[in-house]
């Protein structure tokens, strides 16, 4: 196992590795990257149970993190050594002679009698070609001929690396890249023979057209089995990435399981990154300096203490979503959002309005997000009435505004021509930290018809235009970063 | 910590072993996980559910190597000043008031007030020194001479403040005082972080742990588990015991029946002289099993399919 190559070819299969695991989405860092290499370095690589123990050790930081590990190991060590000792006795049992060794000790054993009349057959046919002579002392048909399982796997891996096998997504590729793999082997050579050796009838062709056909054979598999590792993670990517750019009224409804399952994931994610715990008051440590200081009126007696204190801002959001039928579409999704952002951020509160608007906090606390959503949509849908639904909001909530409250709007802006009571929208600018607009029209639209959005703008901090997954993520965490 | 320090930790099998000695009985992921904490120098963050060993975990390494258990209990409002250091505020507010007394003498002679303040500075800094330094959980283990085990007991309770103040000594094994510089560890102890999993723990302090997930134990471990802690106890009432636990564990319980529980009901049906279990021993003792009304409700309407089915020969 020192050997160095062999222990070089181990590291680059540990990327790759990884390299599967992140496909999986486990999240694995450069520094987790060098533990693994340091792991494997202590542990070797002679038994893979204790391998396992230790890579999920270093790597899988979650009992679901480590499901998942257990299952890409065994996926991806396990079937890592490709047999060619199957293929070798059947050719044993075509000739009708004993079966021969098998394992990977074969090619340390004396070979078997069929291959050793084929390679005499070769032997005897390239004292009079020099060509023949030259591919056969060639590496890649030497470790054919000795049936060198490790040595033809470790060729095979490091042509998968020349050729970036791991870069392999769509199953079309799979020819393409096998042609590459071959070719990086130096099959070329063996192909060129074989169609000279075929013209001239030699009796060399036979044996040699068999070490071709496992050859492809062999590599035929390992592309498959990259394949089938590499896009199974890769393509549930693929489809996370389209649900977050997909315009969220595009969105079907099978797929919505999915968006929830995704929009949680990222409320978590925001929520995880910018928690602020509430915390009292604390006393803090004792600030030396400044006790002395204080001191020195006294002729320094310390009569009073000072102490540093640590206070700490606490942080409001009140979240007020249009839940009328113009949005209903994006509603769902935005509701769901604030369902998962009040379900991870200490102090969130939700509003939802149409023609009138009331706080749905409790109702998000209470239900299962599917019940609570429904609710809200049946308590406030309808027609929209910004005017009345501020009133209400000021109604409700104004005075709890103060300068650590963030306000985030989410509506359209559509107001069916009545009063949008922009004084409201004012006060509320005024007293609060910030107001965000986040509009599921695009910036071109606002204006148009009844949208109030220009008007609307004036009493906000900051709007922008929000319809897809990807943009409302970037747009909370640009607020949660603001809001420290 | 060096290897040839701590033979105990060379191999996989000499921590199993040694840990067996001790009378704790670990998988060999864990041993695997240890030995691995212990040659690549990185804390090992354990998770699983309450009372599956994790802080008995460390315990024994201590006890194994015969260094120091140095232990941080995490509780929600745990600061630096409680878990890293903290100034001797009387020792300092003496040393002014002696300071002011010796002043007359220290400036004795000195001409003009150029000199005096040069003299003064000559004095050196001693208000900021190790001499007033308290040092807390995590200090001392840096300053212990032969090493130490760090043990930082359920840090999810901790907040998220108190994760960011661990990173520096977790990856660096050093601390920084403001008012002195960094204090590196003298020896590199070993570090245990145990979680319940109440709070997610950030990224930043997973990725610089090995982490080790300990399940509930397999019917055989456990066994042997019973048998290293109450080795008196019937071989056939051991194996019925452990897999009446087991499948309590399947129940929809508030509070699963964790290992020290196991063990617990092991000797009680000990003392109890009990040869086999059976409906009546259950019942009577269940409350060394289940610890919440409901759970010992639950179990007992289940208690039929539950007991173990009459042992043959």
């Amino acid at each position: 196992m020192a050997e160095p190559t062999q222990s070089s070819a181990m590291q680059s299969h540990l990327v790759n590795f990884i390299g599967l695991l992140r496909s999986h989405d486990v999240r694995v860092s450069p520094a987790e990257t060098l533990d693994a290499m340091d792991v494997a370095a202590t542990l070797g690589y002679a038994r893979r149970d204790r391998l396992r123990d230790g890579l999920a050790a270093a790597l899988a930081k979650t009992p679901a993190e480590e499901a998942i590990f257990q299952h890409c190991f065994s996926r991806f060590f396990d079937q890592r050594l490709a047999d060619f000792s199957s293929t070798r006795e059947e050719r044993a049992t075509q000739t009708g002679e004993q079966e021969a060794p098998s394992g990977p000790e074969a090619a340390s054993m004396p070979k078997g009698d069929a291959d050793h009349s084929a390679a005499q057959l070769l032997e005897t046919a390239a004292q009079t070609d020099a060509d023949l002579q030259a591919l056969l002392t060639s590496p890649l048909l030497r470790q054919l001929q000795d049936n060198d399982s490790a040595a033809l796997n470790l060729a095979m891996g490091e042509a998968a690396a020349s050729v970036g096998l791991s870069q392999i997504r769509m199953f079309t590729q799979k020819g393409q890249f096998t042609r590459r793999m071959l070719d990086a082997m130096g099959e070329d050579q063996l192909r060129r023979t074989l169609v000279r050796l075929d013209q001239e009838d030699s009796p060399a062709l036979e044996p040699l057209r068999r070490y071709r056909d496992i050859l492809r054979e062999q590599v035929r598999d390992y592309v498959e089995r990259q394949y089938l590792l590499q896009a199974e993670g890769e393509n549930a990517r693929f489809m996370d990435d389209l649900l977050r750019r997909t315009r969220l009224s595009n969105l079907e409804l099978r797929y919505q399981h999915r968006v929830q399952e995704l929009v949680q994931r990222m409320a978590r994610k925001l929520a995880e990154r910018h928690a602020r715990k509430r915390r009292t008051y604390r006393r803090g440590k004792l600030d030396m300096g400044r006790t002395l200081r204080r001191g020195i009126a006294n002729d320094g007696i310390l009569f009073h203490t000072h102490w540093k204190r640590t206070q700490k801002n606490k942080p409001q959001l009140l979240a007020i979503c249009d839940v009328s039928g113009s949005v209903a579409a994006y509603a769902k999704f935005l509701l769901l959002f604030l369902y998962s952002l009040q379900d991870v951020l200490p102090k969130v509160r939700s509003f939802a309005f149409s023609s009138h608007l009331g706080e749905v906090s409790e109702l998000f606390a209470q239900h299962p997000v599917d019940k609570a959503i429904e609710l809200v949509n049946w308590r406030y849908g309808g027609a929209t009435d910004y005017g009345k639904s501020l009133q209400d909001f000021a109604r409700l909530a104004l005075d709890d505004i103060n300068s650590s409250t963030t306000v985030i709007m989410l509506g359209d802006a559509r107001n069916n021509h009545g009063d949008p009571q922009l004084d409201i929208m004012r006060s509320i600018y005024q007293r609060s930290r910030r107001v965000i607009w986040l509009n599921p029209e695009s910036r071109r639209a606002w204006g148009t018809g009844d949208s109030e959005m220009p008007r609307y703008l004036s009493a906000c901090h900051f709007a922008a235009e929000c319809n897809n997954l990807t943009q409302l993520e970037r747009i909370v965490d640009q607020l949660l970063k603001m809001n420290r | 910590m060096h290897t040839q320090d701590f033979p105990q930790l060379a191999s996989i099998e000499a921590i199993e072993q040694g840990f067996e000695s001790f009378g704790y009985i670990c998988s060999p992921k864990i041993a695997t996980a240890v030995f691995l904490a212990f040659q690549l120098r990185k804390p090992i963050l354990v998770e699983g559910p309450p009372g599956v060993g994790k802080t008995e975990l460390a315990k024994t390494t201590a006890m194994l190597l015969d260094v120091p258990l140095i232990r941080l209990q995490c509780y929600e409002g745990l600061d630096e000043a409680k878990a890293l250091y903290e100034w001797k505020y009387g020792k300092q507010l003496l040393y002014t008031q002696v300071l002011k007394e010796k002043l007359g003498d220290l400036l004795q002679g000195a001409q003009g007030l150029a000199e005096s303040v040069e003299r003064l500075h000559q004095f050196g800094d001693t208000f900021y020194s190790e001499e007033f330094l308290e040092p807390r959980p995590l200090l001392k283990a840096m300053q212990q001479e032969r090493g130490a085990i760090l043990l930082i007991d359920e840090v999810d309770k901790s907040d998220y403040e108190f994760e960011s103040l661990l990173l520096e000594i977790l990856s660096d094994y050093q601390v920084s005082i403001p008012e002195i510089g960094t204090v590196q560890a003298r020896v590199t102890p070993m570090v245990f972080l145990t979680s319940n999993n109440t709070r997610d723990i950030s990224d930043a302090l997973k990725r610089r742990c090995l982490h080790l997930y300990i399940p509930f134990p397999s019917v055989a471990l456990e066994e042997r588990i019973v048998l290293s802690r109450v080795p008196d106890i019937d071989q056939q009432l051991r194996h019925q015991l452990v897999e009446f636990v087991h499948s309590l564990r399947d129940l929809d319980l508030k509070k699963s029946p964790a290992i020290s529980e196991t063990i617990d009901w092991a000797r009680s049906l000990l003392l109890l002289h009990a040869r086999e279990l059976d409906a009546q021993v259950i019942q009577s003792t269940l409350n060394v099993l289940l610890k919440f009304e409901d759970d010992i409700n639950t179990a007992e309407s289940a208690l039929r399919e539950l007991l173990p089915r009459p042992a043959h020969g």
